[in-house]
């Protein structure tokens, strides 16, 4: 199975964690993901809150090039962006041309955009990713935090249930873990808030930490490199400004599910994580 | 909220037709449920409400809609349109929205996300990807805000989060037009 994969900036940067526990999952299940050539930043919220033909002229550039291969994406904010572009383009014919103009190739929103969340449930399916559990998470209560931009808005993603998505759950039942309950699976974590204005990032953050240990969460898992910043090199911040404790580790899904399978934590790279998870992971004999 | 009173000169007028223009949102639709507001995580901090923004479009009120903070705090989750009945699309005003305010020169003057957005554009414009480390080092210095967030560097550093080297795809003249064309409404 092979997909063309579109990583992102935050993969090659901040989230390079995200990127190597990707492949190193990827490689488990026999799943090519060659990356996209030369493809360009999505645009993210600056190019939308700025100019929104850029906003779809960015993710056509790359999308055309694509061959009418499916690209696969692990940051949700790219995967949010690159899907929205499709949508306006693939339902607005003067929209089309216009971005035909910016971009000097004629795109008909047609390149299928999918996540690794629905890549692993749909396409490969939980059977066969049950088959490269080597180490099962048994003990681990897991939130799963999928953000806003995964299932958001429905009619464009068209991801899972928009209130209450449960792919990640899927997977992480998969890996031998408890997906916890909890409430908050798609609240916002203030994203790129972060630089601009902090204060919204930490009371939001502090919202979600809070609903996840009072649920009876180990750790939470995440599927956006700006999901999981804000919750991990955050959390310090977050119990200093509110006078709480947390110390939840804030692990990329595919960080788990490689554990599962037996990954090692450098190819994992769980050293980049800032709130320490191996005492969690000795504790529940996982580590090593 | 607002404190002053507002005066209504009419309903429907020029604003809430350039923002429909703009964004494709409907805000003559919305029926003041407040679903938007009940769900947006910013509402508790906003100087106008979800509801009441698109309540003050609908009432033509172009000044305080564009000097509006809350405009710059949406965060983008795109809860409100997900839940609302009359899928009026906030989140696609506030961008329609972020636009004008900068053209008409109304920026809440304690955002500092367009600052944000143009540093990033830039950079994604010359080397086609964001350079992390450039990003953060212009906006600093953009803005002033040196030391903010001062222990966050070391400490991402240490984690290899944050290479000292930035990405460069090649085309980068394609890329400059590419957004020349854009910002001239992909007419040319």
């Amino acid at each position: 199975m092979s997909y063309l994969f579109f990583p992102g900036c935050s993969l090659d940067g901040t989230a390079k964690d995200f990127h190597r526990s990707t492949l190193a999952v990827a490689a488990k299940l026999g799943l090519e993901l060659p990356e996209l050539k030369d493809w360009i930043c999505c645009g993210s919220t600056a190019a939308h809150g700025t100019d929104p033909l850029l906003a779809d002229a960015l993710p056509a550039k790359s999308l055309s090039a694509a061959g009418g291969n499916t690209v696969a994406v692990a940051c949700s904010a790219c995967y949010s962006r690159l899907k929205t572009a499709n949508h306006h383009i693939a339902g607005d014919a003067a929209l089309r041309a216009r971005v035909a103009q910016v971009v000097g190739v004629d795109y008909d929103g047609g390149t299928p955009v999918l996540h690794l969340l629905e890549i692993l449930c749909r396409d490969i399916g939980r059977a066969r990713i049950a088959q490269t559990i080597t180490r099962p998470l048994a003990g681990l209560r897991v939130a799963c935090y999928y953000g806003c931009l995964l299932a958001r808005p429905p009619e464009i993603t068209n991801f899972d249930d928009a209130e209450n998505p449960t792919l990640m759950d899927q997977l992480m039942e998969t890996a031998g873990a408890t997906a916890i309950g909890w409430p908050h699976k798609t609240e916002c974590c203030g994203a790129s808030f972060s630089i601009t204005e902090a204060s919204i990032v930490l009371e939001l953050t502090n919202e979600i930490l809070s609903m996840a240990k009072a649920a009876g969460a180990d750790c939470i898992a995440t599927a956006c490199p700006l999901c999981q910043l804000n919750l991990d090199m955050r959390q310090r911040d977050v119990e200093r400004r509110f006078g709480r404790r947390y110390n939840l580790p804030v692990f990329y899904f595919t960080q788990l599910l490689g554990l599962a399978m037996g990954c090692s934590s450098s190819e994992l790279s769980l050293a980049s994580l800032v709130v320490e998870p191996q005492g969690l992971l000795e504790s529940k004999g996982i580590g090593r | 909220m607002i404190a002053a009173t507002i005066e209504i000169g009419g309903v429907g007028g020029a604003l809430a037709s350039e923002v429909k223009a703009r964004s494709g949102a409907s805000p003559m639709s919305c029926l003041q449920c407040l679903k938007c507001s009940s769900g947006c995580p910013v509402a508790s901090r906003a100087d106008l409400k979800p509801h009441e923004l698109v309540r003050m479009v609908q009432m033509d009120q172009r000044e305080v809609v564009l000097a509006s903070r809350f405009i710059w705090e949406c965060t983008s989750c795109q809860t409100c349109i997900t839940r609302c009945p009359q899928q009026v699309n906030i989140a696609a005003m506030n961008d329609a929205l972020r636009v004008m305010s900068r053209a008409a020169g109304k920026v809440a003057p304690e955002t500092t996300v367009p600052v944000f957005n143009d540093v990033f554009l830039s950079i994604v414009r010359n080397r086609g990807r964001v350079y992390e480390l450039g990003l953060m080092a212009s906006y600093k210095l953009r803005t002033g805000r040196l030391l903010e967030d001062a222990d966050k560097a070391p400490m991402m550093f240490s984690k290899g989060k944050l290479p000292l080297l930035g990405p460069r795809v090649r085309g980068r003249d394609q890329r400059r037009e590419m957004f020349r064309r854009a910002a001239e409404g992909g007419n040319k």
